[in-house]
């Protein structure tokens, strides 16, 4: 099991972010990835690989303000 | 020239009236903190001239864009100003409203190659783009080059939604996010509760100059 956004989710050790990502449909671009309270930066999305018990957490943007 | 009087009064004697009602001990380290602000809209125009009128010494404006018509519903900005690059229309607002804050207003598109210049020497740094891509793109370059620098940004103030589920949230020890989290900017945005995200910002930025982290 990991854990993203406090939520546990099964079957992601072994993958990518960006399988996570691909697999929640989540709006890439508009996000940043916290890896166990580090920020992953985005050209690292294809090549960090997820472990047991890791903590993502995704913190998400939406537009409006400019 | 720099003059030595406003509205008939010595320069000391109108920056000490103006600051009067500051909360106390505030001032002097307000007007030593520098705000680098990223979006000249309708947070970032409203987030500069609340800090403006309390006092900090230095804003930095950053945007690329010119005053629109359709700007005027949220975004502080007059109908003589329209057509005018929007860092040049906010630095004039701002020195009418206080001619004691330093402002640069800077005409340039933020991209993950110039941020580490364009924001060298901030003591917060205020997101206020309105492109959420933008948005994930300034955060995740500003952890690499300063990651020590407090970051105030905002998701999620759109429509005419309860005021009350605009809230400040932080993130990450140096990372606050202010809004609702869900509403975009595509079924409308207006002045009200444009202001109470950017009042959430200009606050949190506030908060940190003080040295008070907590939300």
């Amino acid at each position: 099991m990991i854990s993203v956004n406090g939520e546990s989710v099964a079957n992601q050790a072994g993958q990518t972010i960006l399988a996570l990502l691909t697999q929640r449909h989540a709006p890439i671009d508009n996000l940043v990835v916290e890896l166990n309270g580090q920020i992953i930066h985005r050209p690292a999305f294809a090549t960090t690989t997820l472990h047991t018990d890791d903590r993502v957490e995704l913190i998400s943007f939406v537009g409006g303000g400019r | 020239m720099t003059p030595t009087h406003l509205q008939g009064l010595a320069l000391d004697t109108v920056y000490a009236n103006m600051k009067d009602r500051n909360v106390a001990d505030s001032t002097t380290a307000l007007a030593a903190a520098h705000v680098i602000i990223a979006g000249a809209g309708g947070l970032g125009s409203n987030v500069a001239i609340a800090l403006a009128r309390i006092g900090v010494g230095e804003l930095t404006l950053i945007d690329f864009d010119s005053v629109e018509l359709s700007n005027l519903n949220r975004q502080q900005y007059k109908l003589s100003q329209v057509g005018m690059p929007k860092v040049t229309a906010l630095k004039q607002n701002l020195q009418e409203f206080n001619p004691f804050v330093t402002v640069h207003a800077v005409i340039a598109k933020i991209t993950p190659a110039n941020v580490a210049d364009l924001f060298a020497g901030a003591t917060v740094i205020c997101e206020a783009f309105d492109d959420p891509a933008a948005k994930a793109m300034l955060l995740d370059t500003l952890s690499g080059v300063y990651p020590q620098v407090p970051l105030v940004m905002a998701t999620g103030m759109a429509g005419v939604h309860s005021a009350n589920t605009i809230v400040t949230k932080r993130v990450r020890e140096h990372l606050y996010i202010a809004g609702d989290g869900t509403s975009t900017g595509a079924e409308g945005l207006m002045a009200p509760r444009v202001m109470i995200a950017a009042g959430h910002e200009a606050n949190m930025v506030t908060r940190l100059i003080l040295g008070q982290s907590t939300i």
